[in-house]
């Protein structure tokens, strides 16, 4: 009973830590993300079996955040709201190749990350995005100014 | 061939940004987000300080003292503990409470049973159990004398206990047991 109270907490305790972390763009972790993963990782589940450390014990808080998890993905799937909760919400960057400086500056994204980006999709002018996109999972997706008919 | 699926025609419903980009933006979610995430930083901040303070336990202002009016006989203790995590309580004796080379102490059930005494030391001479508690006795040489007891609360919340020396007057203290 504890430890499923235990887990229940811990999820939603590292959610919270994780959702205000702010997403960093790029989405890929760096070696200095792994760390942060691991440590907090390791600190919840300390906290989460307690001092009993037996098979069941750690079988029951695996299971009791396998089924939050799923509930929580299931909540997410039926609101949206939930989902923007959860998850946050895509926000434009650069609209009309102009930089949204407010939401930049919020999230902490440089003009390279964009940079960056675009690269990925084959701009190599940033003059030429016409829309820049953060994703929910951190990722930037670029969308290229429409070229005149000739 | 044939199957039951039911089917749904793929609509349009991700909200647009200037009509043309299907983005599902929220941006006054957002920025009421933003907001709310300083508050939880700022939160996280107040429990950070309140950590270092002792404000959680282990700390500087965890610690407190009770004693009788003429100081005979003093308790040092933590008023903030967290559960599974032990911590000293310390009796100190007075000359006035030291009779014969020994000193008598009454400690109630509750430094037992809620937090969770493992240890005593020095060992005492005797013990007798009863009247909601136990009565030790320890040998006392010199003017002063001091017990430790090693506390490990299980249980969280508010634990009252009561100690007395033989002569003196109770002291009576509270205890928060944080999870």
């Amino acid at each position: 009973m504890d430890t499923i109270l235990r887990a229940v907490m811990g999820y939603f305790i590292l959610l919270l830590v994780v959702r205000v972390l702010r997403r960093r763009a790029g989405s890929q972790m760096t070696l200095f993300e792994f760390v942060l993963i691991f440590l907090m990782g390791g600190v919840i589940i300390l906290a989460t079996v307690g001092p009993d450390r037996s098979v069941t014990n750690c079988t029951c808080a695996v299971i009791a955040v396998a089924a939050l998890h799923r509930f929580v993905a299931w909540a997410k799937m039926r609101s949206a709201r939930v989902g923007t909760i959860i998850d946050g919400t895509p926000l434009v960057i650069v609209r009309h190749c102009e930089w949204q400086t407010d939401v930049l500056r919020a999230m902490g994204i440089r003009e390279e990350d964009i940079a960056a980006a675009a690269r990925a999709h084959g701009i190599t002018s940033l003059q030429d995005i016409d829309y820049a996109v953060l994703e929910r999972n951190g990722r930037i997706t670029v969308v290229r100014k429409a070229r005149p008919m000739s | 061939m044939s199957h039951n699926a039911s089917l749904k025609p793929v609509g349009d419903s991700v909200p647009k940004i200037d009509n043309e980009l299907a983005v599902g933006e929220d941006l006054d979610f957002q920025r009421r987000w933003w907001r709310f995430e300083k508050v939880v930083w700022g939160a996280f901040l107040v429990i950070i300080i309140c950590d270092l303070v002792g404000l959680f336990g282990r700390g500087w202002l965890a610690r407190a003292e009770v004693s009788t009016p003429d100081k005979a006989f003093s308790v040092e203790y933590e008023w903030i503990e967290r559960a599974n995590t032990s911590s000293t309580m310390t009796l100190r004796f007075g000359t006035a409470a030291i009779r014969d080379g020994k000193v008598d102490v009454y400690v109630s059930d509750s430094v037992v049973q809620d937090l969770g005494a493992e240890q005593i030391m020095p060992q005492p001479l005797m013990s007798v159990v009863g009247q909601g508690g136990n009565v030790y006795r320890f040998p006392a040489n010199g003017g002063t004398a001091s017990v430790r007891i090693k506390l490990q609360p299980v249980t969280p919340g508010i634990h009252v206990f009561r100690v007395q020396s033989a002569g003196c007057v109770p002291v009576t203290a509270r205890v928060y047991v944080l999870p």
